[in-house]
């Protein structure tokens, strides 16, 4: 089935699902912000929130899904192994908040 | 070019490894690159914030209800947008130009919002360098990182601008319009990081 097709069997139903979940997820996500758990679990739960809400919008509005898997894989490894170990390298000259602060 | 094959069967043409249109290529590795600048000030403010002894609570900084409402605001536009770009492709040509003036009227509310709430905090007294926290890093940070984003959804509003006017006169192709779109949820992509990391964490 072609992207055009799909676009049209499915009409706008889905995506306006999808804007549901991302507003539900957004305000789950603003809860846990708010909340008082410590910095640890809360960074990981908001982290973990974003990028539902991200796949969300790649594969749902961007039609990442519709792709072959030669491109998901460019988009998904391009972007976010080179983001974690662009943090991961200098987060540990910045060790010493990791020491002190979230293993507390 | 297509092949015959050795069946006699008309062979789909070969189309590369990503079988897709080589604008829609183009755009996906632009959206690669520029979320990978976006990571590195992501990242940058991350190590800075680790770095740093104190930071100041974003809920006394900002008013958090109005955030929200600018997120919501966005990720309403990208909804939009996907109509549009269903609709491009559905050939159904009124549906196209109403939902991409509904996505540049979100780009275009949000936008508004963004200008006040730098006018709001630049009131209190923060700077590029300076800010009545004590850190400079948070005002830094947040004029960097929000102002870069707000760069790219004023480009996004004008290409999106371009696109319905063309797209009104007939001249703009379902692909075009997805093109834009692919851009236009990259933007709300980067608000979802931004908006987690900067306001939440």
């Amino acid at each position: 089935m072609s992207e055009s097709e799909h676009s049209a069997s499915h009409g706008y139903k889905g995506y306006w699902m999808i804007w549901v979940v991302l507003l539900v997820a957004t305000v789950t996500m603003i809860f846990i912000g708010e909340s008082k758990m410590s910095t640890a679990p809360q960074v990981v739960l908001l982290l973990l929130g974003s990028s539902i809400k991200s796949a969300l919008i790649i594969f749902f509005y961007m039609h990442l899904r519709f792709e072959r898997m030669g491109l998901i894989m460019t988009v998904l490894v391009g972007i976010f192994v080179t983001s974690l170990l662009m943090f991961m390298i200098p987060a540990y000259d910045a060790g010493h908040f990791l020491e002190n602060s979230l293993y507390k | 070019m297509t092949d015959t094959g050795a069946a006699g069967v008309m062979e789909r043409p070969w189309k590369g490894p990503f079988d897709v249109p080589w604008q829609k290529l183009m755009m996906w590795i632009f959206i690669i690159t520029d979320a990978l600048l976006f990571a590195g000030l992501l990242v940058g403010y991350g190590v800075m914030r680790s770095a740093t002894e104190v930071w100041p609570d974003q809920n006394i900084a900002f008013n958090m209800n109005y955030i929200t409402l600018m997120t919501f605001t966005l990720i309403t536009s990208s909804v939009t947008m996907a109509c549009a770009v269903a609709a491009a492709f559905a050939g159904n040509k009124r549906h196209v130009t109403l939902f991409l003036w509904l996505t540049i009227l979100g780009g275009l509310t949000f936008l508004g919002m963004q200008v006040y709430e730098w006018s709001h905090f630049i009131h209190a007294g923060a700077r590029l360098t300076s800010n009545i926290w004590g850190v400079p890093q948070f005002s830094a940070c947040f004029f960097i990182i929000t102002g870069f984003h707000g760069m790219h959804v004023t480009s996004g509003v004008i290409v999106l601008l371009t696109v319905a006017i063309r797209s009104a006169m007939g001249k703009s192709s379902a692909q075009g319009v997805e093109n834009a779109g692919l851009y236009w949820h990259f933007v709300d992509l980067v608000w979802v990081f931004v908006f987690t990391l900067f306001y939440l964490v």
